[in-house]
């Protein structure tokens, strides 16, 4: 795999310095954000609905450009970016979209090996290793299912696979929690803890889930107007 | 178990069925445009080659003794293959147009005509034939044909030059038909492609679907076009053989040779690299301006 200089271990793993995203029609939705998450933390993301979480996150996975400031990721300036270099930094994040966005026409399998193959894997190469995930977010019966045959959180998790079978270093989930069970929601939220522990992949999750954000001893950081503040009431303090 | 590699471009039956209707249309057109031109050209040229080859002598005033001698002395000619004197019945034959059925006059003088099979490889004997006759002290005219085969080839020039308009014509309007067909698909899937870049996808690839999808389909939508032609011409080779006579001579001459064959099997060909061609250019352009 191609990487990208510098990347210096002590460099951020995401850095956004006096970010603004103003939408056509809507206007600015953040403004002057500063944000830096070291390589191997683990942060929440909170704040009211259409505060802008989806729109910080998809700034940090590079779906969008901001309107103003710089965005750094594993300490690389993202604004003048080559089109092979963009792709092989987004080989380096997994995302957790909060609408799925998983493709109709396949499998659950084809769902999740979607990142291996476009890197040009065969399935040949990845097949036991897409199989064991789908095993262990409970679709194990549902691997060659059509996704669109899924329930809304079957297809959560089949999201949820293809974000981490690339082995990301940054892992970004949109509501990877809102439409499994409490129990579901606890067994992703403690897989992603332990990927955090033992690899050391670096974790942002967006969530209104107060509960879940409870349990971890994590840093919160909350966004409501456009501004971002980290919250020391919710969850334990760093 | 399955191969679990599902195309990342859904078919889409509607859309794809139209397209494919077109580009077998327009293949249909050059390879039928392209085989009555060759048919064309081959049928002219070798006419044109025939008529340039005949020279006509008028012979004034001269017994048929001396004709025939004079016609023995051209055929020694190095740049002649035949020369013979026409006979009576032959002169009258051709002069009946004018002069009615029933023959000449007997008491009119009939002038003695000379056909003569030139090989125009070698050169014009026109000059040479015109020493011979003032050798026989004959007045005569040599007639040759080389202004009139002149202005066929010119035309085969402009035929040649319309063909080959109207195979780029097709072409470029096959290439614009699959970059517009590329552009609504890519916009269409905009979807697809929007999570296929986020999966870390480069352009590169995503143009190969693109690019590999337009392909099949132009290259089958070509072949059922050739097919067409091929039928069309075998129709028009089947039915017109049996005319003969001169309009069979003035018809495009098709036949199906070696060169029709290949012509046949490059149109889909052509069909599906333009097509290729028109889906990356028009993939790669749009990409860029996504981030
Ligand atoms: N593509 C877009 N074009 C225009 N406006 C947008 C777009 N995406 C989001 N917005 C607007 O930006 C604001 C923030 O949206 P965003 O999805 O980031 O909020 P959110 O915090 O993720 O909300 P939720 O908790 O409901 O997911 C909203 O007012 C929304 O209408
Ligand atoms: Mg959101």
């Amino acid at each position: 795999m191609s990487r990208i200089r510098p990347d210096l271990s002590d460099e951020p793993a995401v850095r956004l310095d006096g970010v603004s995203l103003t939408y056509e029609r809507t206007g600015e939705v953040l403004s002057e954000i500063d944000l830096v998450l070291k390589q191997g933390s683990f942060t929440f993301l909170t704040g009211p609905s259409g505060a802008g979480k989806s729109s910080l996150l998809k700034l940090m996975y590079l779906a969008h450009a901001p309107t103003r400031g710089g965005i750094r990721l594993f300490g690389r300036q993202t604004y003048d970016l080559k089109r092979k270099q963009l792709a092989a930094l987004r080989r380096r994040i997994g995302v957790v979209f909060q609408e799925f966005r998983l493709l109709d026409h396949l499998t659950a399998f084809e769902n999740v090996a979607l990142p291996l193959r476009v890197a040009g894997q065969k399935p040949d190469s990845y097949e036991n290793e897409v199989i064991d995930l789908l095993r262990w977010v409970g679709l194990g019966e549902r691997i060659d299912t059509p996704t669109p045959s899924l329930s809304g959180g079957e297809q959560q998790r089949v999201s949820i696979a293809r974000a981490l079978i690339n082995k990301p270093e940054l892992l970004i989930a949109d509501e990877p929690t809102g439409n499994v069970d409490p129990e579901m929601g606890q067994k992703i939220l403690r897989l992603f803890a332990e990927l955090n522990k033992r690899v050391g992949t670096t974790i942002l999750i967006a969530t209104h889930d107060l509960d879940l954000i409870r349990e971890f001893d994590a840093p919160v950081l909350r966004l409501s107007d456009g501004l971002l503040a980290r919250d020391t009431a919710l969850g334990a303090a760093t | 178990m399955s191969k679990r590699e599902t195309p990342l471009l859904p078919v889409s039956d509607a859309r794809e069925a139209a397209l494919f209707f077109v580009v077998g249309a327009l293949c249909f057109l050059a390879a039928l445009a392209a085989l009555t031109t060759r048919g064309t050209y081959k049928a002219a040229e070798a006419w044109g080659a025939q008529i340039e080859g005949d020279i006509t002598v008028v012979m004034r005033d001269t017994d048929r003794r001396t004709a025939e001698q004079a016609a023995e002395r051209v055929t020694a000619l190095a740049s002649v293959f035949e020369a013979r004197v026409l006979s009576r019945e032959e002169v009258e034959a051709l002069l009946e147009p004018s002069l009615g059925p029933g023959g000449m006059p007997d008491g009119l003088p009939v002038p003695m005509l000379m056909v003569v099979q030139a090989d125009t490889s070698v050169g014009d004997p026109s000059p040479s034939i015109e020493g011979v006759l003032d050798d026989l002290s004959i007045d005569g005219d040599v007639a040759g044909n080389a202004g009139y085969a002149e202005n066929v080839r010119g035309a085969l020039g402009v035929l040649r030059l319309v063909a080959l308009s109207i195979v780029a014509l097709l072409s470029a309007t096959a290439v614009a038909v699959i970059a517009f067909a590329t552009h609504a698909a890519l916009l269409a899937r905009r979807d697809i492609v929007d999570v296929l870049h986020l999966s870390g996808a480069e352009d590169r690839y995503i143009a190969g679907l693109f690019e590999r999808r337009f392909w099949i389909l132009a290259l089958q939508a070509g072949l059922g076009g050739s097919v067409a032609a091929l039928m069309v011409t075998a129709l028009i080779v089947f039915t017109g053989s049996g005319s003969a006579g001169v309009e069979a001579q003035l018809l495009p001459r098709l036949s199906l040779d070696f060169w029709d064959i290949v012509i046949l099997l490059v149109t889909p060909l052509m069909a599906g690299l333009a097509a290729r061609f028109a889906a990356r250019l028009t993939v790669l352009a749009s990409l860029k301006d996504t981030l």
